[in-house]
């Protein structure tokens, strides 16, 4: 084995933890973080508009994929065991710093979303990056998130007809936000060949 | 208090008092965060933006549990203090304590891998310019005709390509500065955790297991 | 004694087989300062990364022979004890702190070296009083300028303290007194403290009777030669030559009509004042080139007129304040060629670059025919299906000018438009230019410095000096 094969086989070996990929995945989740901030007036108007009829948390469960969006984007772009947890995490603390709506209950979110998105990958065994690992994510990401809301948010006192319409349009919208759109992101990451950086 | 046993003793009692359904201590804490940020001197504007914002999730979830919960008026009021307890609880911490100094005790009191520590700080030493960056990304895609929104893949795609360019050349100049990944560094501000700041998270924590244990309403 | 030596360096970029240097061999003598110059791409940067011990660890593959600090190989020197040897300092000014504030900054250099915490003020001290920052100790890197924020990457490298020092185009973006400053700086530190110094530019001003020695990295053989003096003086006095054009331009007459009205206008980004302009106008159909010395604040002047930046005052387009006009609207009437012609890229490859502009431009002024052939004679056809982020820097810049003159926006401002091309490119993009002044009434507001080769474009030129901005006749 000439030096050259072997320096590449222990790149290999190296994890992926380097100080480049700590700082890029941090990078997304600040610019994850940002762009929803831009976005956050929305949600604002959409729990003002909802809160008369008592709809408030279907606000909450509309922009739920876009708040667990930072975790599928660094999963995919550092593969890696805990890449997306941490994203998705330093994610919700960028909201906090910023001034969020949420304090300190962004970064307890920050975790439980975090571990949502990360199972999925970890389902995967992180040797699949595709379709199938992204709707493992989106299903844990919905799952843990909920029942986090079943406590935090008081979802448990609900009837059951309130509770599935809110599980439902939950699902849905991490199904957007952390699905296909996080699937046309990479799509267009992979094309321009992002990733061989 | 060192800051980050205080980020800890925050978290942990906001994980705590969302299983916990006491009334009283959700407002006892919202109380003592407030003065705690008082003492701090913090701008009017910004207190009023903490007491503003979180209104509309809080009066949401009150609203709608109201109507439809079927554990009554005072889980609604439980839910809309739990909101402000999360933010004041918060704002004790992002108001008075420094993301550096939080860097620097993970680093050198909880053991956190220095290129965690200084990789992640970095990259938030650059937020104002990230922002910049957003608003580029924005102007320059309406000057090619199109409207990019939260919703866009290609405001996504813009983004992560320019963090992709800015991690290389961060961790290039970070190492070019003498920082080498899992190498050992001497620290000029030492920064320990106290006898002291170990009181008061004990007592503190400590206190509001009291105050939950006792104040059932 | 730590001379630089390059030992038959070849490399090539990963996948591309395209060679960036050939069969390098060349010594940067020890103690000596040596200026790397060559047309910007061609590979300069490259070198220095090596040198600096950053590549081959930052990038996929490695080069082939070797360089060498006196008789070490660079590759032999740990990692952690490479900082000892050589420091770098990087073009872009602002991804180059790890931390919030200077000090801050200066002690986790130190802290990384494994300085003795008790020695640590002395140095930094000392090395703060040596760029002349003492006042900087405090401050915020975010909020400060790009001069200012080199002077504490060069406060960083002398507190680190290493023989070699390598530089990649570090005054890119920077004032000229700052500059010249630096420069001073690094022979200082050549001469006094017995530093070799490397330092790659492909801007020549304030080098002459500074540098040792002049290396030319040739773009076509990509091979580095030390060049004698005759030959170095042939370059300084070519490079003054693209920075000066003889010609008289007209002051604008009195009832010219206007496209862009500019009044009590105050330009002041981290509360340091760059222009105030009581009453200014942009000229409708007219091609006004602005001057003035880098880092001064015309970029700037350009990111309000855009709307990216906050400004005290008003701007009108057309009679119309900027800020009540929609932003779409405002934006594909008012455009920016941006510097960085990736900023201005929305896709992946060179069709469906061409595709959007053609999808969303203004009017149909430019057939299929004039884009087919624009794209010919700047030589960039035939690669549709490239991507756009693979294509070399003067390629980009060329599919960015050939996209935005589609899109053929009323006003289009160019900043630094002909960087990175060659200098027939810059002839044929001045006739794009002309044609859709003359034939599609666009109003062209340039920032350049190379100015060989405008003179068939510009019809008026604006000085940018002391805040202020001024027509004047001449171009100089």
């Amino acid at each position: 084995m000439d030096n050259k094969t072997q320096a590449s086989m222990n790149r290999h070996h190296q994890s992926k933890w380097t100080l480049r990929n700590i700082i890029l995945i941090a990078l997304i989740a600040i610019f994850t973080g940002i762009i929803f901030w831009g976005a956050g007036f929305l949600y604002t108007a959409l729990t003002v508009a909802l809160t008369p009829i008592g709809g408030a948390p279907f606000a909450n469960d509309l922009l739920m994929g876009l708040w667990c969006m930072a975790g599928p984007l660094t999963g995919f772009v550092v593969r890696t065991f805990g890449s997306a947890f941490v994203g998705e995490f330093l994610g919700a603390a960028v909201e906090v710093f910023l001034g969020g709506q949420w304090g300190a209950g962004a970064f307890i979110s920050g975790i439980v979303q975090g571990i949502g998105s990360e199972l999925g990958f970890a389902f995967t065994g992180y040797k699949r990056y595709d379709w199938v690992s992204l709707n493992a994510s989106i299903f844990t990401t919905v799952i843990v998130t909920f029942a986090w809301d079943m406590i935090k948010n008081g979802y448990n006192k609900f009837g059951i007809p309130l509770l599935l319409a809110l599980f439902v349009t939950r699902y849905i919208s991490t199904f957007i936000f952390g699905g296909v759109l996080t699937k046309m992101i990479v799509k267009l990451l992979d094309r321009s060949n992002a990733f061989s950086l | 208090m060192n800051p980050g046993l205080k980020l800890l003793l925050v978290m942990a009692i906001a994980l705590e008092i969302s299983f916990t359904q006491s009334l009283i201590v959700n407002v006892i804490l919202i109380i003592a965060s407030f003065g705690y940020i008082l003492i701090h001197r913090i701008s009017f504007k910004a207190l009023l933006g903490l007491i503003l914002w979180p209104f509309f999730p809080a009066l949401g979830l009150f609203v709608s549990q109201w109507l439809y919960g079927t554990a009554g008026i005072h889980f609604a009021w439980i839910l809309f203090t739990r909101i402000y307890a999360y933010v004041f609880l918060g704002a004790t911490f992002t108001l008075t304590s420094s993301i550096t100094d939080l860097a620097l005790t993970l680093e050198q009191d909880f053991r956190l891998p220095s290129k965690f520590a200084y990789g992640v700080l970095a990259a938030f030493n650059l937020m104002p310019k990230i922002n910049e960056e957003v608003k580029i990304i924005k102007t320059s895609a309406l000057m090619r005709g199109e409207a990019l929104h939260f919703w866009s893949p290609k405001l996504y795609f813009k983004a992560i390509l320019s963090s992709i360019q800015w991690s290389q050349n961060l961790a290039e100049a970070m190492t070019s500065h003498g920082f080498v990944e899992d190498q050992k560094r001497t620290h000029y501000r030492v920064i320990r955790i106290t006898g002291l700041d170990w009181s008061w998270f004990i007592g503190l924590f400590a206190i509001v297991q009291g105050l939950l244990f006792f104040i059932r309403y | 004694m730590t001379d630089v030596s390059i030992n038959h360096f070849t490399y090539e970029y990963p996948k591309s087989e395209v060679k960036v240097l050939n069969d390098v061999t060349i010594t940067f003598k020890h103690n000596h300062f040596s200026l790397l110059t060559g047309p910007s791409g061609s590979g300069k940067s490259t070198l220095l990364y090596f040198i600096a011990g950053l590549y081959p660890h930052f990038i996929g593959n490695d080069a082939l022979g070797s360089i060498k600090f006196g008789e070490v190989d660079v590759k032999q020197i740990p990692r952690n004890q490479i900082s000892h040897s050589v420091a770098m300092m990087f073009q872009n000014p602002n991804q180059q702190f790890a931390m919030d504030t200077v000090i801050h900054e200066l002690t986790f250099v130190l802290e990384n070296m494994l300085v003795d915490p008790s020695k640590m003020d002395e140095i930094i001290n000392h090395a703060l009083a040596f760029c002349g920052i003492e006042k900087l100790r405090s401050r915020v890197i975010n909020t400060l300028s790009g001069g200012e924020k080199q002077r504490v990457a060069l406060a960083c490298i002398v507190a680190m303290d290493p023989p070699v020092i390598v530089l990649d185009e570090p005054f890119a973006s920077i004032d000229p007194d700052s500059r010249l400053d630096l420069i001073k700086k690094l022979k200082l530190l050549q001469q006094e403290h017995g530093k070799t110094i490397i330092l790659a530019d492909h801007d020549l001003n304030d080098y002459q009777g500074v540098i040792d020695e002049f290396y030319y990295l040739d773009p076509d053989s990509h091979q580095i030669n030390l060049l004698a003096a005759p030959a170095a003086q042939h370059f300084f006095d070519q490079f003054k030559t693209t920075q000066t054009i003889n010609k008289q331009v007209e002051i604008p007459a009195k009832g010219t009509p206007s496209v862009i009205d500019i009044n009590d206008f105050k330009l002041q980004p981290h509360h340091s004042l760059l222009l105030a302009l009581g009453k200014f106008k942009f000229y409708q159909g007219k091609t006004t080139l602005i001057t003035g010395a880098n880092g001064i604040g015309k970029s700037t002047l350009f990111n309000a007129l855009t709307k990216l930046l906050p400004y005290e005052g008003t701007i009108e387009y057309s009679g119309k304040n900027i800020q009540k006009i929609r932003p779409l609207s405002y934006a594909k009437n008012v455009t920016l060629l941006f510097q960085d012609a990736e900023n201005q890229f929305l896709n992946i490859t060179v069709k469906e670059e061409l595709d959007l502009s053609l999808k969303n431009r203004t009017n149909q002024a430019y057939t299929n025919d004039d884009v087919a052939s624009m794209l010919k004679q700047l030589n960039i056809e035939g690669r549709e299906d490239q991507v756009v982020y693979s294509l070399s820097e003067g390629q980009k810049k060329k599919l960015q000018i050939i996209e935005m003159l589609i899109m053929n926006p009323p006003v289009l401002l160019l900043d630094e438009p002909f960087k990175g091309l060659d200098y027939h490119s810059l002839e044929v993009v001045v006739g794009f230019l002309n044609r859709a002044k003359s034939q599609f009434h666009q109003t062209q507001i340039i920032i350049s410095h190379q100015l060989s080769g405008l003179d068939p474009l510009i019809d008026y030129h604006a000085h940018f000096a002391d805040q202020n901005l001024t027509y004047q006749e001449v171009i100089k």
